[in-house]
């Protein structure tokens, strides 16, 4: 048996509480502290050897959940976020491993302007497969709106007439060519190329890759706008009778009609980091929209007159927003704060603004002919007066007017459509140099785009996950602000949250509680100097006498020894007696107080 | 002035040769990654309903007893070979991957089969309450003879073979230990206040002449073979049905309790048990540790096998069917994926030992995306449809009403005693952990 337990004990020893370490109690001499620290394995093998860098690298401040009382749970959480935080940490390592470069123009005189330099010394610039997104499309058939796939490889575009094309715009591969003899005004890819939506005259139609139409959908009435929420397979369309309509691409379900109550809406975005719709209308309201709120979420008084533009800045996290309006003005916005705007302008030429913000935070602003490019962060820097920020790069277009302009992801290229076709430019350093190949691969097989649009179904995100705040997801719930330091029948005291407290202490903590017992609890005086008990009093008041409250309360104050109420007795009590007992001495000791003599030290103290 | 645009190198990005794997490359910014925790809760999601939607955990029933099949037990050094023994006094060798019989021995003894254990060198040890030991040889369809019959003095209850030495352990009125050679037993262990019958003997598994037994006087008594008397022993609040050892850890011994519950004792301790084990709804019945000790097997009057993972005293796997009864006996096969439980209807029933765990060959992405699986499970498992996914279980009417009764009671004892508390002067000491109230008295 002692085998035994002896045997136990090497392995885990019973005491589960580690010894804490008293000094006080510690006996006898101190021992000196061990510092032949000769462990020669470690010796031997710390020359070689490194702790890795996740191990090594602790962060400093991991966020705790001391208000957690589960003791399990608060210590796993503490783990995740410590782990969360070194993770961060060691993305910078990560960035290491990004092998493509960014694309940028440099000045090097002090004369030298960026916006100077025309596309045709750009295309020069930059090497012979890079000049290839420099292109002009000469199409008929009306301004062309145009959109890319989510990894830029696919392009679609659509006449307003009805001319409908969608293609490989790198290899030049057609995929397909509509005549559809009516008018179109917007066109969008769904979740990957071989779907695509189109705004029509009267119904949003469906084609597939190669241009069968595959579904009409009749609900969606005069649309103008189509926008693809990609992790939610869910197209969204507004049209001229106002309504946000949101159609499951997954299911074929409708999930949701929004009435905005605004009017035509000629004007939509998405916030692509949170999925919330943004839409401009015509008195000069923008409005943000989700599909489980029946009201915006947001709305805001943007502009004076017609709002005709909208773009939400995806490389900062969907924080800066950018409004054109029909008075000629740009505005951006911060969408963490909607007190005012960040920056504003006005643009030569108003009337028909366009905006696109490309991946890397560059605004480009297409009015009257040009098309100007600004660079980030002179964007989002607040400025009183009301000058554009520093121009980047500005390219004339003709052929008025200009109705879209789309940046192409991972790719340094803006396309612009206007009525004569539709034009790349190559504005250098708008694109984000580094894709990830799981979420969106210029360069994926066939295979690959099979497989990802299974992975992507399966990680479709419920409808009603879409807020605002895209990080609710999975936090934790704050600790309740509204706690209270409390003692409950004289236990030590703790925090409540205050809809847990018992209801005599949440009157107290809201003042409604009457406190007044404590000063009055013995006889009262009345005003004519008569003395009633208590009782006398309630009974003579009349006012709010009935009052529920006021009954509840008296019933408590009977048979409630609060130990608080007790001490402040306790202490007035003596302060009275203290009183009492001075005024005494001042009456005895009037005829006595004079002058103190010299004589006085040899009085015999009592 | 410099001028450079973004180009993508497209040799960079695709396969060299026709047949190569296309190179991936990964961005970790977070920002290319939006909705990255709802996609990962979504996946969470997913797995926990994938988990249920295979847990298919009834495997096979043995058959072959007329009777409950009172007696499990397995080779030590096998996978695959299994004894049951039943109530009508049968014996069958079954084999686990073929699933059939080995051996049958229908009359092995008069009257139930209370005992089994195997002896070195393929020997079955089985006792019964005919007052007999009888050794069986286990190679093959050799005889329908014992090769050996012991006889005893009473009704026996339980056997246990000594780990190396040729000695074993039978629990009837005392604790008698005997060797293979003699007829007679070696020597006799029993407490020495103690009138009770002793209903199940096991020695440890790692210090071998230590061996414990429970009885019917709510006792559980610690033995030494080489002191030849008993250590120790702890009077309980209800009796205990059954008694495993850790398999990995000496001094843990797991007791199913005739009050519903399981409790593992630290026997260095034995004041308290170190965990309570609640979720059966009836007495206990059996109980036998996992071979890796990080998991344990019971099964209950209540017409179901629970698994429990070691240290976690609620929620378990429940497993149960239609036509299964009382599980008088449960054990683990010994590479700690299967159970297999006996019970009153006469069938030996093989079960998973984790319930969605899929057969067969699992390749090196299956099981790395099954592993993926579990540990987003673990990482979601705070959530509240998570959480519920993973831990609903169906479970048959009469479980379910009796669950809720007892709730029902075990709140109501709770508010009772919380008024008592509130308004009595037995308010004034703190109240006693429910740990504590399951030992009455320890005694030496």
């Amino acid at each position: 048996m002692d085998a035994l337990i002896a045997k136990a004990e090497a392995i885990a020893p019973l005491g589960k509480r580690r010894k804490t370490f008293h000094p006080a109690s510690q006996k006898g001499p101190k021992r000196p502290k061990d510092t032949s620290n000769s462990d020669h394995t470690l010796h031997s093998i710390a020359k070689h050897t490194a702790v890795p860098k996740s191990l090594s690298k602790l962060p400093d401040a991991a966020p705790t959940h001391g208000h957690i009382a589960n003791k399990k749970l608060r210590l796993e959480l503490n783990r995740h976020s410590a782990q969360a935080a070194r993770a961060k940490e060691l993305l910078k390592d990560a960035e290491l491993l990004l092998g493509d470069e960014a694309g940028k123009i440099e000045v090097e005189g002090e004369m030298e302007r960026t916006w100077r330099v025309g596309q045709n010394e750009i295309a020069q610039g930059a090497g012979q497969e890079a000049a290839k997104g420099r292109r002009e499309w000469k199409l008929e058939g009306g301004p062309y709106q145009s959109r890319y796939t989510r990894n830029g490889r696919h392009l679609a575009i659509a006449g307003r007439t009805g001319h409908v094309a969608t293609f490989d715009w790198q290899t030049g591969t057609l995929h397909s060519e509509l005549q559809l003899q009516e008018t179109c005004r917007d066109i969008t890819f769904l979740h990957d190329q071989s779907h695509y939506a189109v705004a029509q005259k009267k119904y949003v139609f469906i084609y597939d890759r190669d241009g069968v139409e595959l579904h009409c959908l009749k609900a969606h009435i005069e649309p103008t706008r189509l926008e693809f929420l990609p992790y939610h397979w869910l197209l969204a369309t507004v049209g001229n009778a106002g309504y946000l309509k949101y159609q499951d691409t997954s299911t074929g379900q409708l999930l949701i009609e929004h009435r905005t109550k605004l009017g035509a809406c000629t004007t939509m975005t998405q916030n692509v980091h949170n999925a919330v719709i943004h839409l401009g209308h015509q008195n000069g309201c923008v409005t943000l929209w989700t599909p489980n709120l029946p009201h915006p979420a947001v709305q805001i008084l943007a502009h004076l007159g017609p709002v005709v533009d909208v773009g939400v800045d995806p490389s900062q996290g969907g924080r800066y927003m950018a409004t054109a309006g029909k008075d000629g003005t740009v505005k951006v916005w911060d969408c963490r704060n909607w007190k005012g705007t960040v920056r504003e302008w006005t643009v030569r030429g108003g009337g028909n603004v366009e905006l696109d913000w490309s991946a890397k935070g560059s605004l480009a602003v297409a009015s009257g002919g040009t098309v100007n490019v600004y660079n980030p962060p002179s964007i989002h820097t607040p400025m009183l007066t009301k000058a554009p920020p520093p121009l980047y790069i500005t390219h004339p277009i003709p052929h008025r007017p200009i109705t879209s302009l789309r940046f192409a992801p991972f790719q340094d290229i803006l396309t612009i459509g206007h009525s004569a076709g539709l034009s790349s430019i190559l504005v250098p350093g708008s694109g984000e140099p580094n894709f990830d190949s799981a979420e969106a691969d210029p360069f994926e097989n066939k295979k690959a785009r099979r497989e990802k649009e299974v992975k992507a179904l399966l990680d479709k995100i419920q409808p009603d996950m879409i807020s605002l705040d895209p990080e609710f997801v999975g936090s934790l719930a704050p600790p309740s602000k509204l706690t209270t330091v409390t003692t409950i029948d004289g236990k030590p005291p703790v925090e409540i949250p205050f809809a847990r407290l018992p209801r005599l202490e949440r009157l107290k903590v809201s003042g409604k509680a009457d406190e007044t017992e404590a000063d009055n609890e013995d006889e009262g005086d009345d005003s004519n100097g008569k003395k009633f008990s208590r009782e006398e009093r309630e009974k003579r008041k009349m006012r709010g006498k009935g009052k529920s409250l006021k009954r509840y309360l008296r019933k408590q104050r009977k048979n409630v020894i609060d130990p608080t109420a007790v001490a402040i007795r306790a202490k007035l009590e003596k302060q009275k007696e203290e009183k009492l007992r001075a005024k005494l001495a001042a009456k005895n000791g009037e005829s006595e107080s004079r002058k103190s003599s010299a004589l006085d030290r040899f009085k015999r103290t009592t | 002035m410099k001028i450079s645009v973004l180009q993508h190198a497209p040799e960079a990005h695709l396969p060299i040769r026709p047949g190569d794997p296309t190179p991936t490359s990964r961005n970790l910014n977070p920002l290319m990654h939006p909705f990255s925790r709802a996609r990962e809760r979504t996946r969470a999601l997913n797995a926990a309903k994938m988990d249920r939607i295979f847990a298919k955990p009834f495997i096979d029933s043995l058959e072959g007893h007329i009777d409950a099949v009172e007696v499990l037990t397995r080779q030590p050094g096998s996978l695959t070979t299994i004894a049951s023994g039943s109530w009508d006094g049968g014996i069958i060798l079954h084999n686990l991957s073929t699933r059939n019989r080995l051996i049958s021995l229908p009359q092995a003894h008069k009257g139930k089969v209370s005992g089994m254990c195997f002896a070195a060198g393929d020997r079955l040890l089985s006792c019964g309450v005919d007052r007999n030991i009888k050794l069986w040889s286990v190679t093959s369809e050799s005889s329908k003879t014992p090769l050996n019959v012991f006889p005893g003095k009473s009704a026996f209850n339980s056997i246990d073979h000594h780990r190396t030495d040729p000695l074993f352990a039978t629990a009837s009125s005392l604790v008698q230990i005997w060797d293979e050679t003699k007829s007679a037993p070696v020597s006799n262990l029993t407490f020495p206040t103690s009138t009770e019958t002793i209903t199940s003997v096991r020695f440890n598994l790692s210090e071998s002449s230590v061996l414990a037994s429970i009885g019917s006087d709510r006792t559980f008594t610690l033995y030494d073979i080489r002191t030849g008397k008993a250590e120790r022993r702890v009077v309980m609040q209800m009796r205990s049905n059954s008694l495993a050892w850790s398999p990995t850890f000496p001094t843990t011994v797991l007791l199913a309790s005739e009050d519903h519950n399981l409790y593992t004792f630290d026997i260095r301790h034995l004041q308290t048990p170190s965990q309570i084990y609640k979720a059966h709804v009836a007495a206990v019945m059996s109980c036998d540790w996992s071979p890796t000790g990080l998991e344990f097997v019971s099964g209950g009057w209540d017409r179901t096998v629970r698994i429990w993972k070691e240290g976690q005293g609620h929620t378990p796997e429940v497993y149960h069917t239609k036509r299964m009864q009382r599980v008088t006996s449960s054990i683990f096969s010994g590479d700690a994926r299967f159970v297999l439980t006996g019970s009153d209807d006469g069938n030996v029933r093989i079960w998973k030992a984790k319930a969605s765990d899929k057969l067969g060959v699992v390749t090196a992405r299956e099981r790395a995306a099954m592993e993926y699986r579990e540990s987003l499970k673990e990482r979601w498992k705070m959530d509240t449809q998570v959480g519920k996914v993973a831990r609903a279980r169906h479970l048959p009417k009469s479980v379910y009403q009796a669950s809720k009764l007892k709730r029902t009671m075990l709140d109501a004892q709770r508010v009772k005693e919380e008024r008592r508390r509130k308004h009595t002067r037995a308010g004034e000491s703190k109240p006693q952990a429910a740990r504590k109230k399951i030992v009455i008295v320890e005694q030496t």
